[in-house]
């Protein structure tokens, strides 16, 4: 009774981590777009959803593996998957709340690492396989996706130097709306399938499936509708700092930067050094703005370093302290499921300070998190009130001099 | 510690060079049909550079339809 009512939190709680998958990573593919206004952004996010779901649906071999050689395949039981989800979801959750960009994947390592190493021990976890599969590709992805990007750009401009760019512009436009769809669609094929190997492999490990199946239909709809649904819902505070916080994207630049992101990308994932997808195309838009010789935002650039250094222990930290609750049985379960509603809805109030949605996600390059910012005027908005006439001042009358 | 430098080096080199080359097809696709449209609506004729541009494009429309041939699992 215990272990089914674990399983199915622990498949409820998946699609919940393949939710925030999808609106951390609906900025990857479409933050570009959106921001030179090749797509508009419902537009944007409704084709992401749809490539993200087919996606989900197209790629059904489940990989064996969740653990990818981080530690024993043993050591995962459905309690320490509980509290490594959990704590990949707060820090997707938290990086959102500040709107940086973070690879998911690395999220949910980091998660499942914390969990194991409480259950099992430090020694458990294998550190060279952490540095050469996580912390070396992140320093790597956005090298070469700014290095293409950056040539990219720099081709582009010359090439069309002398051609009007009322003539250009459509042109671009378009190639930046297939590269997007195209990451979009690769995106639905990785990640959609992860959460679908978590729940299969939940499953097997409590004899509901048959060891060696693949995952079971209601499956692969329900991970593909969650990643597609979380896409649909934009994940805008990301978007505006990858389409607007990082560098102004101008719309030959956003087609460079585009086609550097589903090259890399494609590369990565069929010659064998696999590049996560948030690195990549946040390199791709980077180096976009340094072969334009535009001004790049080096502050924003740096903060979303320390937070991809940060994902593994932040993760690791609330993974490690789920753990602690997640084999206690069926009243250590719904605690933790009352400390997730309450610490969502808690981020959830906080982003509502500063909202970020559709209709405003590029008229600003800031994502503000509690009251630092100069309140908006009415020349920034005009939607907000005129302002004010100024008051006539009150002269005191001038006593008549009797 | 194993670090596979060569799958990284291979993944860096295809990168750019796959970039690069769909990036000048695309930017020189599009000069091409510009620079026709503009001869056109001075009234001359740009048939020739109309198709060639038209081709470029076309070539790195197959570049995007071998990219969803490779992210489809099933083409494969």
């Amino acid at each position: 009774m215990t272990e089914l009512f674990v399983v199915i939190t622990v498949i409820v709680v998946a699609l919940i981590f393949d939710f925030t998958n999808g609106f951390h990573d609906s900025a990857n593919a479409m933050a570009g777009p959106i921001a030179t206004g090749a797509l508009r952004p419902r537009v944007a996010v409704i084709l992401a959803a749809v490539l993200n779901l087919v996606g989900a649906c197209l790629s059904t071999a489940v990989a064996k593996t969740i653990s990818g050689g981080l530690f024993d395949d043993s050591l995962i039981t459905a309690p320490i998957v509980l509290a490594g989800l959990l704590g990949a979801i707060i820090w997707n959750l938290v990086t959102w709340l500040l709107g940086l960009p973070s690879s998911s994947s690395h999220a949910l390592f980091g998660g499942l690492i914390g969990a194991v190493i409480v259950g099992a021990g430090l020694s458990s976890v294998n550190g060279s396989v952490i540095v050469s599969k996580i912390l070396l590709p992140a320093i790597v992805a956005p090298l070469v996706a700014g290095l293409a990007a950056a040539w990219c750009t720099r081709l582009a401009y010359r090439i069309t130097r002398k051609t009007p760019s009322v003539y250009s512009n459509t042109g671009f436009k378009y190639g930046q709306a297939f590269t997007a769809s195209m990451v979009a669609l690769a995106h639905g094929t990785s990640d959609g399938q992860k959460t679908m190997g978590v729940i299969t492999l939940v499953l097997i490990a409590a004899n509901l499936q048959p060891s060696g199946t693949g995952p079971q239909l209601w499956v692969i709809i329900a991970a593909g509708v969650a990643i597609g649904l979380g896409t649909y819902s934009g994940g805008w505070r990301i978007m505006r700092t990858m389409g607007k916080g990082i560098v102004e994207i101008e719309t030959p630049q956003g087609a460079a930067s585009g086609a550097a992101t589903s090259a890399t990308i494609l590369a990565s994932a069929h010659l064998g050094f696999g590049l996560s997808t948030t690195h990549v195309s946040t390199g791709s838009i980077l180096g976009s703005g340094v072969g334009r010789g535009a001004q790049v935002r080096w502050s924003v650039a740096r903060r979303m370093l320390f937070a991809w250094l940060l994902t593994l222990p932040g993760a690791g930290l609330v993974g490690g302290l789920a753990a602690l609750l997640s084999d206690r049985g069926v009243s250590g379960v719904v605690a933790l499921m009352v400390l997730l509603a309450v610490a969502c809805s808690v981020i959830y109030l906080f982003s509502r300070r500063h909202k970020i949605n559709h209709a405003n996600v590029t008229d600003s390059h800031e994502v503000l998190v509690l009251a630092a910012a100069t309140p908006p005027t009415y020349d920034d908005d005009p939607r907000l009130e005129a302002p004010a006439k100024p008051k006539k001042v009150k002269r005191p009358k001038a006593k008549s001099v009797a | 510690m194993y670090i596979d430098w060569a799958a990284l080096g291979v993944v860096t080199i295809v990168s750019i060079t796959s970039s690069v080359i769909f990036t000048i097809l695309l930017a020189a696709g599009i000069r091409l049909v510009s620079a026709a449209k503009i001869k056109s609506n001075q009234g001359g004729s740009g048939a020739m550079t109309v198709s060639l541009g038209y081709a470029l494009l076309g070539v790195a429309g197959l570049l995007v339809l071998f990219g969803i041939y490779l992210i489809v699992p099933q083409f494969h």
